[in-house]
């Protein structure tokens, strides 16, 4: 069950902190809105009821973006409006969103350097990914979305790489600001996850809270409802696949990493005896801000019974804000997920090195600073403080077997992004984190990145 | 099962070639029932060896597990039941017969049948029990085929292999084992997965508390460790069988009571040879065995290829105590300096495992086990035991054995 008093309480202080009315009368970021404004009425006449293309490829959150359009920066890191959210929901709308039978493409890349202070043996350069999406419409109603990723840069049976379809499903409007999506699609939960493109965050790694605890990029095969008000407000309701519990592996370090990430299924021959749901909604109706959170909650056992997990069910509760007054970015995220009925599957783990976890959460508060623009360029600073625990409780077991609930992790994050324009980002950053832990890959670093999308 | 031998069309010699290419997925296909009652039959037939008393089964005991039921080193075989062997006898249960010998990935031995993995299926490894001058000694096929001729079973043969099946020595032996390999690939006796420890698994009874802290002894990476060569979690649904299927170099002490270790110059270094023949280069592979199940384990008599052991106390003594206590272990060479792994010729010493843990400790240094945690790993494995009864709380392998109708 959701520790709500905590969830609720969290919702609280972003309010709280946020209730003070954003000082959004930069006048800039009004020009902004206002150009937006009239680019979507003019779009909106040009191309009849055509309510589907104008929202971003990649989510719901973006659709209610371009629709409420004051803040459609929100989503993006980048400094400008011209992230891929806005840039592609503006200029997809000539190139893709027009006639029916048309198709655009689009994509992103990282590549990535980390180097461990205090073993340099391990520094490590990687083509972390490249992707390929696609946007096909069929008509004023129906598209049909794609995104297609390579990562570590060579994939085949005896490489480490991976080939894999991120997203793919066919979007039906039924009707002005509704509609609904069928297939892989991702979760929507949290800040990145949806918005998973090097522009869209800072650092070089995307942050650990919502990799480690929202494993993005994390993805369900099902159907979803999606829409969004004049107010602002968008929101998402899905039932679908979800994770198996019975694929645990107690005896490897990728549950303690993370513990989703690793029972996660991909729709690789998924496992579906028991369906998920969730609902999410982001709330966009003040410039630059933007609130919102999300529950996702199912049976994860799958109906395996070896380990003994049928019974378990997975509920992770998130709530986040971003708020961008003037030239600063500030977000925050809190996420808390529980699983249910692990004592017997653990009972079979004894003395294993990663049981089940009971709980797990994360949390984190960000800030950063467009400090210097000149032309399309922005250098924006930034800091980073998460804290998370991958299993901050496990269920009781017989005296003296029980395992002790991991420490929780913490990690500062300095360091710069360079978007040389708002779809090209150069990044560096240290990282520092108060346990180091090799097996995990936490222990001091620095990493630098290079990333991109059209 | 797909049965080649009703195949009318085909020449023998064709048929024999396809058996033996089929051979490799006997295991996967269900076998004919009575394919299987046959090859119980022949498994259990003493008369097909030279002295007329040696079946299978009589090294394979389906009541100890298909495992020897004595506690010698070795069995002895030949027409007088006096030419000793090399080898303890394995238990048949839960090998993997769909994994013939490869090198994974990162190079490590895997799979394959018998010690050193040589036969890469159970229709292959049928060959040498018949012909071994150890064990059944026949002088060849033929002499194996005069005598399933004259078997009380020798109607069913013929029934299902061909009513001239007899009249080709080469393919009635090839049918034998073909049956043979049906009985020890699909009869339920051999994985019938009715252990305590299966039970728990199930849900259907509690470990107590010993056998559950033997259980986390046996799994913790800083105690026994045991779990990294002998996994005891499900794997894709499947329970646990308790080996990897890998091989590893133990530098279990030499085994005087095998007659040929008389001869200094003998040593059975597994995967590298005599036994083995095609890995003889493999310099670094020499001394390494198989890691058997540890389903049965307590059911057993004797412990390790060389049956260098006759009780489970000890042969954990000797995991945790080989290197803090190496006296204990092996003879002191003339200098008095104790010659670890006396079983091995000494350039082949550093093949020995020294890195993982439990035998990653110094000399004089605390075994990872205390006696007491020795007891509470011997509790945990004594619930791996088939055939458990939870009215008794006894476990006992021969009740999975269900008698042979006709
Ligand atoms: C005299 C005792 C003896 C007899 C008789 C005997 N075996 Fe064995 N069996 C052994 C020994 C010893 C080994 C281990 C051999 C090795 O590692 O080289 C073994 C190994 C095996 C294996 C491989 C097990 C593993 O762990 O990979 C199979 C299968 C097998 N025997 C089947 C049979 C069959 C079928 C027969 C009858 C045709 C038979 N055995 C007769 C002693 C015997
Ligand atoms: C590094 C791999 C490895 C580890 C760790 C390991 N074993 Fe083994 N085990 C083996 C191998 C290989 C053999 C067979 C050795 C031989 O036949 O010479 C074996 C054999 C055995 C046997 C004899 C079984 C038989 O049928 O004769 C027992 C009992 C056993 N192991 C128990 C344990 C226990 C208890 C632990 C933990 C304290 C453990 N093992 C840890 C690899 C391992």
């Amino acid at each position: 069950m959701m520790q709500r008093t905590s969830l609720s309480l969290a919702t609280l202080l972003f309010c709280g902190a946020l209730a003070a009315p954003a000082h959004a009368d930069d006048a800039a970021l009004r020009a902004e809105v206002e150009a937006l404004r009239a680019e979507v009425a003019a779009l909106k006449a040009e191309v009849h009821g055509m309510h589907l293309q104008t929202a971003s490829p990649a989510t719901a959150a973006n659709a209610t973006a371009t629709t409420s359009a004051p803040v459609a920066a929100t989503n993006s890191a980048a400094p400008t409006s011209g992230a891929r959210d806005v840039a592609a929901s503006s200029s997809s709308n000539n190139a893709s969103g027009g006639a029916a039978g048309s198709t655009s493409f689009w994509g992103y890349g990282e590549l990535n350097y980390n180097h461990p202070t205090a073993r340099a043996a391990d520094a490590q350069a990687d083509l972390r990914r490249a992707v390929l999406g696609f946007n096909h419409v069929f008509d004023d109603a129906t598209r049909v979305y794609g995104e297609l990723e390579w990562e570590h840069a060579i994939a085949s049976a005896d490489d480490k790489g991976e080939s894999e379809i991120e997203q793919l499903y066919v979007e039906h409007a039924l009707g002005a600001n509704y509609g609904v999506r069928a297939g892989l699609m991702l979760v929507p939960l949290g800040l990145l996850n949806e918005h998973h493109e090097p522009v869209n965050y800072y650092g070089v790694e995307r942050n650990y809270v919502e990799t480690a605890i929202i494993p993005s990029t994390w993805r369900e095969g099902g159907v979803a409802l999606y829409g969004n008000t004049e107010s602002g407000l968008s929101w998402n309701l899905g039932i679908g696949t979800g994770p198996n519990l019975g694929k645990w592996d107690a005896t490897a370090s990728e549950g303690r990493e993370s513990p989703l990430g690793s029972i996660h299924q991909e729709l690789q021959l998924a496992k579906a005896r028991d369906p998920s749901i969730y609902a999410a909604a982001n709330w966009q109706g003040v410039p630059g801000l933007l609130l919102g959170g999300g529950v996702f909650t199912g049976k994860i056992g799958q109906g395996q019974t070896a380990p003994p997990v049928e019974k378990s069910r997975l509920t992770l509760g998130e709530v986040h804000a971003r708020w961008q007054p003037g030239p600063f970015d500030l977000s925050a995220l809190y996420v808390r997920g529980e699983i249910s009925h692990t004592q017997d599957a653990n009972l079979t783990f004894l003395g294993q090195p990663t049981p089940v976890p009971k709980e797990f959460w994360g949390g984190y508060v960000q800030g950063a600073w467009r400090a210097v623009q000149w032309g399309e360029s922005t250098l924006a600073p930034f800091l980073r403080y998460e804290a998370f625990n991958t299993a901050s409780a496990y269920a009781a077991q017989p005296q003296g077997l029980g395992a002790m609930p991991l420490p929780t992790e913490r990690v500062w994050t300095a360091g710069l992004n360079y978007f040389l324009n708002s779809n090209v980002v150069f990044k560096f950053d240290y990282q520092h984190f108060n346990n180091a832990d090799e097996e995990l890959g936490y222990g001091k670093r620095f990493n630098l990145g290079v990333g991109y999308q059209f | 099962m797909h049965n080649p031998f009703r195949s009318p069309c085909l020449a023998r010699q064709i048929v024999v070639l396809l058996c033996l290419a089929s051979a490799g997925v006997l295991h996967a296909a269900p076998a004919d029932p009575e394919l299987i009652r046959l090859g119980a039959k022949i498994f259990r037939d003493t008369s097909l060896s030279a002295s007329g008393k040696q079946a299978c089964a009589s090294c394979h005991d389906p009541a100890h597990a298909h495992a020897q039921a004595n506690d010698a080193a070795v069995q002895s075989g030949g027409a007088a039941l006096a030419v000793s062997g090399f080898r303890a006898t394995p238990s048949l249960r839960y090998l993997n017969t769909a994994l013939p010998f490869f090198f994974a990935k990162d190079g490590t031995p895997t799979g394959g049948l018998n010690r050193d993995g040589r036969a890469a299926d159970l229709v292959a490894q049928a060959q040498r029990p018949f012909f071994a001058a150890h064990e059944m000694a026949n002088a060849d096929a033929a002499a194996v085929v005069d005598k399933l001729a004259r078997a009380d079973y020798t109607e069913q043969f013929r029934a299902i292999f061909g009513a001239d099946i007899f009249a080709d020595a080469e393919l009635a032996f090839f049918a034998a084992r073909y049956a043979l390999a049906a009985y020890q690939g699909s009869a339920p006796e051999f994985r019938p997965f009715s252990s305590k420890f299966d039970l728990f698994l199930a849900r259907k009874t509690a470990l107590s508390a010993p056998e559950l802290r033997g259980f986390a002894l046996f799994n913790r990476a800083d105690k026994g460790n045991c779990a990294a060569c002998h996994p005891s979690t499900p794997r894709d649904g499947a329970p646990p069988l308790f080996t990897d299927y890998s091989y590893d170099n133990l530098g279990v002490p030499r085994n005087y009571a095998i007659p040929a270790t008389a001869e200094t110059s003998y040593f059975d270094l597994g995967l590298c040879g005599p036994d083995r023949t095609d890995l003889a280069a493999r310099t670094d592979l020499c001394g390494a065995f198989k890691v058997p199940t540890l389903r049965n384990v307590a059911s057993r008599r004797v412990f390790f290829h060389n049956g260098r052991f006759d009780s489970l106390s000890e042969t954990i003594e000797f995991y945790v105590q080989r290197d803090t206590n190496p006296a204990r272990w092996y003879p002191a060479s003339t200098d008095g300096s104790v010659r670890k792994f006396d079983d091995l010729p000494p350039a082949y010493a550093r093949n020995v495992n020294t890195s993982e843990a439990p035998y990653n400790r110094q000399q004089g240094g605390s075994p990872a086990l205390s006696a007491a945690e020795i007891d509470d790993v011997i509790a945990f494995l004594s619930t791996l035991t088939d055939g458990y009864d939870p009215a008794t709380g006894t476990a006992d392998p021969a009740r999975d054995v269900a008698p042979i109708a006709d």
